[in-house]
This record gives C-alpha cells, structure tokens and sequence, in this order.
C-alpha cells in the first residue's frame, strides 16, 4: 500500500484515459499528501467552528440538548450583561497599554542591537528567551508570585522606598502586571525587527551621512519608512494576540479575574461564563463577536496602512 | 481509471488509519492481561493524593485482575473538566464528586444508579448523610466523609488581647465585638481579627441559617431576599471601614489555599473555613491554632450543619459496573482502607469506621474530630442539595463583594447585582 502511495505518478501511466491522465493523477498524489492537513482542518478547526457558530444561537448548558434561541445570547451580551462591557473596556486597555509598548521596546533593542558588534549572537537568544517561555503557565504562575503583596517586585520597590503593597491586589495595578507580562516577551517582535533592520540598505544611510543628516534624521526619513512593512506586520500580529491574551490574566487572578474584575479580560470572562457556569451557548457567541471584532480591527488596520506603509520594492515582488 | 481510484482509495485507508492512530481514537478494550481497567479521579491536594495512592495499591494487591488508573486535580479545574468529559460522553468510571453536582449529574443520566450493585454495602452510613447522595429515590453517589464550619484562630494571639475566648453559645454580635477588640489590642501588632466575611457564600449561609432562613428553599428558588443580602454586606463592609476585619486587597488574595487567606498570609487573628483544610493552618500558626464554633443567631439558633463533604460515584456507562461498586466499596467500607485514608476528606460517613479510625487519628486530625464530636446529634439537617444552575453563585457572590470591598458600589447595589443574577442562573 505504501508502495502504490509513493510511487512516482509517471512511472506506471495506466492504459486508458489519454493525454489527461499524468495531470489528473499527479492532482490526485497531491490530495494524497495534502489530505493528513486537509482533514486536520476540516475536522479539528472548520467542523468546530462550524459547531460552535450553530452553539451561538442555542441555550447549551452540556447535559441537556442544545435549545434553538435565536439571537437571544447576542442581544443579552450587548444590552443586558453590565460584566460583558468591563470585559471588553479592560481588555480594550490591555491592547492600548501592551501593544505599543511591546513593539516600541523590541524596536529600541533590535536597534541597538544592530550595532552590536561581539556577542550579538548571544543578546539575541538573551532577549528572545522570555518569548519561548512567555506563553506558559510557569511563567504567569511567577508573576504572580513576584507582583503578590510581599513578592520580590513588592519588596524591591518597598526598598527603594515606593511602597505599594503588591500588585496583584489592586484594581488597576494588576492589569498593568498583566501588561508587563506581555511586554517582556518583546523577542519575538525582536527579531523580525532586527531581520528587517538589516535589509536596509547601508548606502542610504551612508548618502545620508554625506548630506550630514542628524541620527534622528536618519531614523525618521529612512529606518522607519523603510521598515514600515515590517512594523505594520508585527503590529497585526502582536494586536491579534494581545485581544486573545488569557493565560497571564487567569493566572494572575488565580482564575477569577479579580481584584473586582479589573483583569476580567475578554476570553477570561468567556471561559467562565462556558466552563464554570456551563452557558456553551453564550460562551459560544462570545467567541463569534470577539472574532468578528479581531477582523474589523484588523481591516480598519489594513486600510490605514495604505497612508503609512512603504513597499521598496514592489517592482521587485513581481519577479519571483 | 480503477487502477487510479482504488489507488487514491487505498492512500485515504491508510492516511484515515494514521489519523485514528494519531489523535488516540482506538478501542478501549480491556488492559493487558485480560485485566479490568478503571480510571478513578478526584480533586485535592498532595496529601490526599499519597494517601488515594496507597489505599489503590493495597485494593488492586487484593483484586490483581483490576487496574485503576488515577489523576486528580485542584477543585476548580477539576469541575470544569470533569464536566466537559461528563458531556462528551466520557466520564471516568469512579468519580469523586461535590454536593452541587449530584443534581446535575444524575439528572442528566450521567451517574450510575449504586443502589443496584449489592457488591457496594451502605448499611454503615448515616442515614441522613446517605439521602444527600439520592435524587428521585435513586442512590446516584454515596457521601465519603462530612464536614462543617469553623472559626479558626491564633489563639496565643487571642490570649494576649485579653478578649474572652469564644463559647459555643456565641451570637454573631459577640464575634463581631471580638473582632474590634482583637483589632485594636497592641498586642495583636497590627493584625486584622478576622477575615472578612462578606466574601464567602459559605458563612453567609450559616448566618442565614441562624435566622431560620436558607440560600435555597426546597422547591429550588431563593431562601432570600435583597435586604437580607444587604444587610449582611452592610454589616461585614462596617466591619472592614473600622478596621476589625481584612482590607480588601488582602481579601481578594484568597484563592482556595489556605496560605493566602489572611490568617495564612498572618495578617489575621481568626479564619473562617471548613473543618478539614483548617490542619494546613497548623504549619503557620503552630501549636496555638484552635477551632471554635460558628457564631450562632440572636436567639441561640446555629445555623451550621454536617455537610457531606464529597461523594463517590460511577458513570452510567462504565464497562466494568460490578468492579467500580467494589472499588467504591473499597473505598467507603473497608477498614484498612479506611486506616490509610485517616480524614483526609473527612471525618468518614461510615460509623464504623469512623468509630474505628477516629483513636488512631494522628496529628490535628484528631482535633478535628473532637471538634465535631461537640456537635453529635445537636445540628439541624443539611440543606438540600443546591440546585442546577447554582454552579457559578459561588463565585458571583465573592466577586459582586469585591465591589463592594473596593468601594465601587454600595452593599445595595451590590446585593441587586446578585439577585438578579443569581435568578438568571436558577432561570426564574
């Protein structure tokens, strides 16, 4: 079986079916190839999505069978549900706070990197680290514990004579520790800075330098036009993340979302309402407004870019 | 043409075969050997969990064609993902499970009825404990171990205010003065008296109690109203104002564990909490650690009671039904077990074992013991259990207090939130 599977698709043409045939077949070997990502998509992603669009607009509590309501979940989200607009505000302002200061960060170090000259290959791993790490549990359940009343960050400041009294336990205070969270695994962004950094060409900035253009000059007329695309990808990519961000809020709460909902973010919100509430139905439609409002930001992102975005090299792009 | 379909066909078998391979889809047949595989789980922390192995071990030594399979988790995660499994048709086959579930659950045919295996023996039992575990007449889970309500405190630290130790017979106006005095002694260096109580749904059960009325009443609506709401909150949050009980950002620290409540994190004298975590204080607090009765209402009525502290169940669609009543059995009955198990989920529902284990109870186990020994044949009965929808009040209640707590909103307020969604949840 595995020989028929595998063998060349020309190296046996059957008898019938003429001049088609080699061009059918090698189709047919790549929906072969194809098929294990094929199905995986329809059945662990498109089929579920499928389901949970149906869900949305049923009462699901997971023991009985789902009950048809309508829009019933999407009206009481938007009019009734005082919680659901909290969760959207704070995560709303985790976006505005992480976001830009993510990026601004990874920006200013892949800048100095680049003039690095020993060890680069090092601080780049260095800095990267926390990206590798960032998204797991461990990590948030740390946070937690430095940011806690009496944690290490608690004392250090205590020390130095700013006593707040731990982080966590503060409305306002805690979701900026979630923020801090997030901005600290700038090594991703980091690096596709720094990839793009190095694209520039030098003689810009050497022609520049003959016309005796300032470093700040420089930056704002050549790097950032030039680097414009790749500002532009990582800020759609770090902004579909930071709406989505879940593990640092739950950990930090303990689950909870607390102190008095003030790190309720908007999938946080969603998994209590759906796992600990059992309401699949309303956690369900949820998920279908969030990813409704992900696509608008990001289209509104896309036509803005228009103004602000400079392609290089788009007579080039043509060619491969 | 047929060369080619059966060609693409045969690459579909064999690409469909990976994929069940891949995402574990084969059979679940019996384990290696010919042996009976169950899989047991329950919630709890790592002292349960040695002692839960031990008692397995010694069960599959004596049943050597039965193999369990465990895992346990903390109690939040545990309901969610029980819950989730119970839905996709794939309980484990034993199962631990808490008071709030039994409705749910066996309502939703997810439990097997245990009063139709004979292997699993229930004449031990307190009779009144065992009802907890029946929905329609149908013995769905029996009750592993009960427990109840305590005030936990410090009581070197108590001594050295000069505040009269507590009584049995103390009114929740008592407790309260005992808190500012506790509060304000030099001697208590800053510590609060207790933690604040308005946070927990638990000890404002037990107040409603002591005023003959209940969180839920028997045909599932709820046993109260706005004003008693309000009133409770209105009273905790002049407690916290005057100092005499936690601040808010200590209270919101709390997370289930006993080292981050204010007693735990030693910002406090006193703690509210069931009687069986209070052993985990005695690390923190050492030898001085006491426990005292729950204050009682204004006219000497207690409102705490022995609550079944969690139940054993099987899944209605086990493979091996006999073999999980045995184990449940086991698990409930036997005396050898019962020796491992000690009262890590309790004092044990089964008399005799109770009356077996309880001398050789070690450590603060006993003094949980003698603690509920007070109380033999004086408490009302248990509450019903709560109904459907109930599941996610818990949590409601501490987190609309939170507001309250952090001053952004009045007890008033506070209290309608609840109300209105706690009648949500209950959909009247």
């Amino acid at each position: 079986m595995t020989a028929t599977a595998t063998r060349p698709p020309d190296a046996a043409p059957p008898a019938t079916g003429g001049r088609r045939t080699p061009k059918r077949e090698r189709q047919g070997a790549a929906w072969v190839f194809l098929s294990p990502w094929v199905l995986g998509a329809a059945v662990l992603t498109l089929l579920p999505m499928a389901v949970s669009l149906y869900l949305s607009f049923t009462d699901y509590d997971m023991f009985d069978a789902p009950r048809w309501i309508g829009f019933r979940n999407y009206t009481q989200m938007f009019t009734e549900d005082p919680r659901y607009w909290r969760s959207v505000i704070t995560t709303l302002t985790y976006v505005v706070i992480a976001v830009p200061l993510q990026l601004l960060l990874a920006l200013a170090v892949a800048i100095a990197l680049k003039s690095v000259r020993r060890g680069k290959g090092f601080y780049r791993s260095a800095f990267y680290a926390p990206s590798l790490l960032g998204a797991s549990m461990s990590i948030a359940l740390v946070w937690r514990a430095i940011f806690n009343d009496g944690g290490s960050v608690d004392n250090l400041l205590s020390g130095m004579g700013i006593d707040i009294g731990g982080w966590i336990n503060k409305p306002g205070w805690a979701i900026l520790s979630v923020a801090l969270l997030t901005i600290w695994q700038f090594g991703a962004p980091m690096v596709i800075f720094l990839a793009g950094l190095q694209q520039i060409p030098a003689e810009l900035y050497e022609a520049a330098a003959v016309d005796g253009a300032s470093w700040w000059r420089q930056f704002r007329s050549i790097t950032i036009p030039m680097l414009s695309p790749v500002l532009f990808f990582n800020l759609v990519l770090q902004m579909i993340q930071a709406f989505q961000v879940f593990t640092p809020a739950f950990a930090v709460s303990a689950g909870r979302g607390g102190p008095a909902d003030s790190t309720l973010v908007y999938t946080l919100y969603l998994y209590d309402r759906g796992f600990t509430a059992s309401h699949m139905g309303y956690a369900s439609a949820m998920a279908w407004a969030l990813l409704l409002a992900i696509g608008v930001v990001t289209a509104v992102l896309f036509r803005t870019s228009r103004s602000w975005v400079f392609y290089a090299n788009d007579n080039d792009e043509g060619a491969r | 043409m047929r060369a080619n379909r059966t060609r693409a066909s045969c690459a579909l078998a064999l690409v469909l075969t990976l994929g069940g391979t891949l995402t574990g889809c084969g059979g679940d047949g019996g384990g290696p050997g010919g042996k009976v595989r169950l899989q047991f789980t329950w919630w709890g922390n790592p002292d349960r969990a040695a002692r839960t192995e031990k008692a397995v071990k010694l069960f599959e030594r004596r049943h050597p064609d039965i193999d369990i399979t465990t895992s346990f988790a903390g109690f939040d995660t545990y309901l969610a993902k029980l819950a989730t499994q119970a839905a996709g048709g794939d309980a484990p086959d034993v199962m631990q499970l808490d008071y709030r579930q039994i409705n749910q659950y066996a309502t939703s045919g997810i439990l097997l009825d245990l009063g139709e295996h004979p292997e699993l023996r229930s004449s031990e039992i307190d009779r009144g404990l065992l009802a907890t575990g029946a929905v329609d007449g149908k013995q769905y889970a029996l009750p592993a171990a009960r427990g109840t309500e305590t005030v936990a405190y410090d009581a070197a630290l108590w001594r050295k205010a000069g505040v009269p130790a507590p009584t049995r017979s103390w009114t929740w106006d008592d407790w309260s003065d005992a808190m500012r005095k506790l509060s304000a002694a030099k001697t208590s260096q800053g510590r609060v008296g207790s933690i604040d109580p308005g946070q927990s749904e638990d000890v404002f059960e037990i107040w409603l109690r002591g005023q003959g009325k209940s969180l839920y009443t028997k045909d599932e609506k709820l046993g109260f109203t706005e004003d008693d709401l309000t009133r409770y909150w209105e009273w905790s949050n002049g407690l916290r104002k005057q100092g005499a009980v936690s601040p808010a950002e200590q209270t919101t620290l709390m997370d289930g564990t006993v080292e981050n409540t204010p007693l735990g994190r030693q910002k406090a004298i006193a703690d509210f909490n069931w009687d069986a975590p209070v052993s985990g204080y005695e690390a923190i607090v050492g030898k001085g650690l006491k426990m005292a009765p729950m204050p009682v209402g204004e006219d000497g009525t207690a409102g705490q009671y022995f609550k079944p502290s969690m139940f054993f169940g099987a899944s209605a669609k086990t493979a091996h039904p006999k073999q999980a009543a045995q184990f449940i059995d086991f698990l409930l009955n036997d005396k050898e077990a019962g020796a491992i198990l000690g009262a890590t989920r309790g004092i044990p529902a089964n008399d005799t074992i109770r009356q077996d284990v309880l001398p050789k109870l070690e450590g603060f186990d006993q003094v949980i013991s003698t603690y509920q020994k007070q109380f033999e044949g004086k408490l009302k009965d248990p509450p019903p259990a709560p109904p459907k929808g109930d599941a996610s009040l818990q949590k409601t209640f501490s987190r609309d207090y939170d507001q309250v707590s952090y001053e952004h909103m009045s007890p008033r307020e506070a209290a309608r939130d609840y109300i209105t969604e706690a009648k949500a949840e209950l959909r009247q």
